[in-house]
């Protein structure tokens, strides 16, 4: 696995510190740069877990129309033209006309989806060639498929039964609600928020109480046989109906539908192959009992998309907004974070080594002492123990040079134990578990990453960039790195454009296992000269300097956290060293 | 004040709600009968929600069926359900354990309104299907994301028993939940909900898989796919069955096997003749169906599900170690687990009682042994097929009654004055219920627990006869019989959505009027949806429950715990979940209203749509 680096939305708690990164919830407050968005107005880095979306329009992923707001509820977010979806492998099916009677193949297919052909027309699925005449669904039109659908669906079981049940209850409960606003006092002690005495709402509530057995007198339910017919009839009437409710007659009974009932029980007896059996995501968005038969499915209409609007939680402002038409994928507004926040790319040279072989590895090998073994072990992997160096490159998308200082951030545990305290104290579980499994070393103090600028602007500007430096480093790596080893594994590698390849170096535990995996705080600072980058001043040429010509009232910081994951610890007695 | 827009929207709002009770009163207008274009965008329209732990269901109110059911479990981590029925010891695993739930939930939550539904949470009013055991702080937990992160105007829980007898037209009777993790029989009265007469058993969904795979692996056949196309290349040992490797029974092969596979047979033969199947004679009992290895097995296999991770994955471990140590002829294993043996017992007990065929179902091969060309194929044995749900029906255990049983059970528990209607009112509802042949099978059970001769007291009475004598002029205790005070009710046992009421009469039991009346005479829902459906009724007809707004809500929590937390307060890791106010209504924490029982929820009938009115 790639070494991965993704940033932190602090959304899901209220803590200003990021969530130990080993912990598996943390998953959640980090997320790819290019999720993520960035409000202008609260300055903050907002996530696909805390927009609030709004629908700015409604289409059809396959027809591509748009479906105005108001017929999308009608139609149930399914397109309501003719876009259809095998229920067996989901792909899209197609109107294809019955067979001319006589006509040869040829000329038949080839005239197949155009306008021409036999009357019956049917929705066939091109992948597994399943058509819905099957199902005995035909149609006398090519067009306008949902509508003629519309008929049978509307009188499908399901919502006629449910119109019955509606008007079931209805009358119920409008006498319950005209009981309840003629007599005052049980209504009000039964409504659980009207303020009433409660001793008053006591004795009342206890007179309304039902005694189970006996039934409320309720003279607006027309109850049959008035308040003294309940205990004169014989003990079974008495009981029968003691809830005041009529006797709901269904529509359709499921004693007679009859499915899930001994039949099928009988089916999936003498069944011969599974697939006959309709899997559960075919059958359960239908809530009536229907056959468990595949070969009974019927044609899924497409669900529609939508275009989200992407709002800010807090203050409101639009982060994202899709253009209107379906066909295009531009945005009026759209801002992300991509285009705020230097992007970072994290990656082990010692992973790379087979890709380059030449200079970079030998002397990276030579430098440092114990990777001698490190040759061997030519998989990304970090074995413990062990000592590796990682590089950082980070990429400014600002018009405007940054500074940036990177920090790990300390774990709430005792960090940045040596791996020989870890080796010479560990010996039950409890212990390897509390120590740091690795340490991080970063380089501490600001570098500077280059202004974005159009690609062929960087050309003469490389000499700028590496006149003043004037940090730690000289970025031409290949000749530094040998003469000063270890420590330049560590500081500004490279520069190169508007983008700083920075050095760091973990140390693994002895006993250290799990993931190579920490937060880091980033906080750049730039110079804040308003929504409008006013100057043209990438060729400026002391960009990075803190006493830059305008000085402090006009530079700002922002910080950020991230979670680099390296990888794996590979065990050390996997691969013992020496 | 400068804002004529303040007094006027104040005038508005109540507005809001008038039309409504018109509509709900004044039943001629043609308001009702137009109901499918009632409100041009249909934000009157509330979303019901049923989050179960495995499988949510999703849509508008006012629909006959839901809009989108998706499986939220957590399924790239071995997960087999959003939440389990044991949490974490500790507070660093329970918190962490919270955590990722609740950005589960967030996520499962996001994706009901931005990907199914496609709407505007904030305009719509949400009515949450909850089941009566639903864990608090997940109730909460869901309000909280409801309200904070989506914005949902208003939230109304609606207990599922009640919603799904709705959904058939009542307001009584005795609901039977068959879930997933859980099974719980809830009787309720005139759409009150007796929750202290709850019954709850654990044989569920969740079991059933389990027990399944535990058979598949012991009594399973695999074939791997072809070393080589090569027709002449086939090598034998790819034409003789193996041994089920645990790997293949992944969640989803075992979701497809229950779904696509599995059914329930009738009943078994009634006790005596298992007892004399020499298989069982060893550990004879009353109610054989059980010996009592089972709860070894059962054990073994519950006590690693509440692991926090991939317990899956240890699940099938602890099954294929000792699979593994014997070879493919288990007969010649040197040391025979418990559980296998008892395995093999139920094996030769089920095999003579099912007829089902055989079926090969293909399966992805191990990912270890990817030598193979194309898929390998496992053969289900029929009477697994046809009797692994029988674990669901195994009785006699006080912590984990049967399915019927559990029924028996709330049963008891109820007023002598309603046990009849009750009974006479049962109604099947869940995921589970989908197999087959199970309400069948469960009227069935009902039946035969409450008519099973009680063993015969002769020899033992004789013997205290001959041997005590304190108890001489003493009538002879009769043999304990649980269910001894409902036994007259067997006649007039009836599920409601029983889909052959007539077949399982065969029982020898004649019915009454009343529960032929009753049986199988509930709208043919499918059980899994009669919830949401009851739901989406309950919606259309304004009585969703209590709501609770956000206005409301923001005031409890101090509008504190808002997306987007003050960023420098550096204090706060953990207090956020403490935070749950008490204004989630729930029966468990019931303010007892005073004097009155403990059943709140049917005045609220009637008081519906003057809540609707005060939170419009």
């Amino acid at each position: 696995m790639a070494p991965s680096v993704n940033y932190h939305c602090p959304c899901l708690s209220s803590a200003a510190t990021p969530p130990p990164p080993n912990l598996p919830s943390s998953s959640y407050s980090f997320h790819p740069l290019h999720t993520l968005y960035f409000c202008e107005e609260c300055d903050a880095v907002r996530c696909n877990r805390c927009v609030s979306v709004e629908v700015s329009g409604y289409y059809c992923p396959n027809c591509l129309f748009e479906v105005p707001s108001a017929s999308v509820r009608a139609e149930k977010n399914r397109c309501a033209r003719n876009c259809f979806q095998c229920p067996h492998c989901r792909n899209t099916l197609s109107v294809v006309p019955s067979d001319p009677p006589d006509a040869g193949d040829l000329t038949s297919s080839t005239i197949q989806i155009g306008s021409i052909g036999e009357p019956p027309f049917f929705l066939y699925c091109n992948y597994c060639r399943w058509d819905s005449a099957e199902v005995g669904i035909t149609f006398e039109k090519p067009t306008g498929l949902a509508l003629q659908l519309q008929k049978t669906e509307d009188s499908a079981p399901d919502s006629l039964e449910f119109e019955r049940l509606k008007e079931h209850f209805e009358p119920f409960l409008r006498a319950s609600s005209l009981s309840a606003s003629t007599s005052h006092l049980p209504s009000t002690s039964h409504a659980p928020h009207t303020h009433t005495n409660p001793i008053t709402a006591a004795a009342s509530s206890a007179l309304a109480r039902d005694i189970p057995g006996v039934g409320k007198y309720n003279p607006s339910l027309g109850r049959s046989g008035g308040p003294g017919g309940g205990g004169g009839r014989s003990g079974r009437d008495r009981t029968a109906n003691k809830d005041e409710m009529p006797e709901y007659r269904s529509r359709v009974q499921i004693g007679g539908a009859g499915s899930g009932g001994d039949e099928d029980a009988d089916l999936m007896r003498h069944l011969e192959v599974p697939a006959e059996i309709a899997r559960l995501e075919q059958r359960w968005v239908s809530s009536w009992a229907t056959s468990l038969q595949s070969k009974h499915l019927k044609p899924l209409r497409i669900p529609l998309h939508s275009k989200p609007t992407k709002r800010c939680p807090s203050c409101r402002h639009i982060l994202i907004k899709p253009e209107q038409k379906a066909q295009s994928v531009k945005y009026k507004i759209k801002l992300v974070a991509a285009n705020y926040l230097p992007a970072i790319t994290a990656h082990l040279p010692h992973a790379q080594i087979p890709k380059r072989p030449v200079a970079l590895k030998s002397s990276v090998t030579s430098s440092t002492g114990p990777p001698a073994a490190e040759e061997d072990t030519a998989e990304p992997t970090m074995v413990a123990g062990k000592t590796y160096p990682f590089q950082l490159a980070l990429t400014n998308p600002l018009y405007d040079p940054i500074h940036v200082r990177l920090a790990v951030q300390r774990a709430p545990l005792p960090p940045q134990l040596q791996s020989q305290d870890t080796a010479g104290t560990t010996d039950k579980e409890k212990e390897k578990t509390r120590r740091p499994p690795f340490a991080v070393s970063l380089p501490t103090s600001a570098f500077p990453i280059a202004a974005f600028a159009e690609a062929w602007e960087y050309e003469d500007e490389e000499e700028l960039f590496d006149e003043d430096g004037g940090l730690v480093d000289k970025s031409s790596p290949a000749k530094d790195r040998a003469g000063k080893g270890k420590t330049k594994t560590v500081g500004v590698l490279e520069k190169k454009a508007n983008c700083t390849v920075v050095g760091g170096e973990v140390v693994i535990g002895r006993e250290g296992r799990g993931d190579v995996k920490f937060n880091m705080l980033v906080s750049y600072t730039y110079r804040s000269d308003d929504p409008a980058p006013s100057d043209g001043g990438e060729g400026d040429v002391e960009p990075r300097s803190p006493t830059a010509p305008k000085a402090a009232p006009e530079m700002k910081t922002f910080s950020f956290f991230t979670v680099v994951d390296l990888g794996v610890i590979v065990p050390k007695d996997e691969t013992k060293v020496e | 004040m400068s804002a004529p827009g303040t007094p006027r929207a104040r005038v508005a709002e109540p507005a809001t709600p008038i039309p409504a009770r018109i509509g709900s009163t004044v039943q001629s207008s043609p308001h009702y009968t137009t109901t499918r274009r009632h409100s041009l965008y249909g934000t009157e329209d509330r979303i019901i929600l049923d989050p179960g732990s495995r499988i949510w269901k999703v849509g508008f109110s006012g629909e006959g069926r839901p809009r989108d059911v998706m499986l939220v479990a957590d399924s790239q981590h071995g997960e087999t359900s959003l939440w389990k029925l044991t949490r974490l010891e500790g507070d660093v695993g329970m918190e962490e354990q919270e955590r990722m739930l609740e950005a589960m939930l967030q996520d499962r939550l996001r994706a009901v309104f931005h990907d199914s539904l496609l709407t505007d949470p904030k305009s719509r009013k949400v009515i949450i299907v909850e089941n009566a055991l639903l864990p608090l702080y997940i109730k909460e937990m869901i309000a909280r994301i409801l309200f904070n992160n989506l914005q949902v105007p208003s939230i109304s829980f609606a207990s599922s028993h009640l919603l799904a007898l709705l959904g058939v037209g009542r307001i009584t009777g005795l609901v039977l939940d068959c879930g997933y993790l859980e099974s719980t029989a809830l009787p309720l009265f005139a759409s009150r909900p007796l929750f202290p007469n709850l019954r709850t058993t654990p044989l569920a969904g969740a079991r059933l898989t389990n027990h399944l795979r535990a058979l598949l692996l012991y009594f399973g056949e695999y074939y791997p796919p072809l070393t080589s196309l090569g027709g002449s290349a086939n090598t034998p040992a790819a034409s003789h069955p193996k041994r089920v490797p645990a790997e293949i029974l992944t969640d989803a092969v075992m979701e497809e096997i229950k779904m696509r596979c599995c059914f329930v047979g009738p009943a078994l033969d009634d006790a005596e003749n298992l007892t004399g199947s020499p298989a069982l004679e060893a550990d004879s009992s009353v109610e054989l169906e059980v010996p009592p290895s089972d709860m070894s097995i059962e054990d073994s296999e519950a006590s690693h599900s509440p692991s926090h991770r991939a317990s899956m994955d240890v699940d099938m471990a602890s099954v294929s170690v000792p699979s593994g140590s014997t070879s493919l002829s288990v007969d010649a294993a040197p040391h025979v687990r418990q559980g296998e043996a008892y395995l093999r017992k139920l094996r030769k007990m089920y095999e003579r009682n099912s007829t089902a065929t055989n079926l090969a179902f293909k399966v992805v091969p191990p990912p270890g042994s990817q030598t193979g060309t194309g898929r390998g194929t496992l053969i289900v044995p029929g009477w697994i097929r046809e009797r692994g749900a029988e674990v669901l029906f195994d009785g006699g255990d006080v912590d984990e009654s049967s399915v019927a049983e559990v029924i028996l059970d709330a049963l008891l528990k109820v007023p002598v004055d309603l046990r009849k209607t009750l009974a006479s009112s049962i109604l099947v509802v869940g995921g589970t219920p989908m197999l087959p042949g199970f309400i069948p099978r469960l009227h069935a059970e009902l039946i035969q627990a409450l008519t099973r001769p009680l063993p015969s007291p002769s020899p033992r009475t004789s013997r205290a006869r001959n041997t005590s004598t304190r108890n001489a002029n003493k009538p002879n205790p009769p043999p304990y019989d649980h269910y001894a005070s409902i036994r007259p009710l067997a006649p007039h046992i009836a599920i409601l959505n029983n889909p052959s009421p007539d077949s399982s009469s065969a029982t020898g039991v004649v019915r009454s009027s009343r529960a032929s009346a009753h049986a199988g005479k509930a709208p043919a829902f499918t059980p899994a949806v009669l919830p949401w459906v009851g739901g989406s009724l309950a919606g259309a007809l304004k009585i969703g429950g209590e709501e609770i707004a956000r206005e409301k809500w923001d005031e409890a929590t101090g509008g504190q715990d808002d997306e987007i937390g003050p960023d420098e307060s550096m204090e706060v890791v953990d207090e956020r979940p403490r935070r749950a106010p008490h204004i989630l209504p729930d029966w468990s924490r019931a303010p007892l209203l005073p004097g009155a029982p403990p059943a709140p929820r049917p005045q609220q009938l009637p008081a519906m749509s003057q809540q609707a009115a005060v939170g419009a």
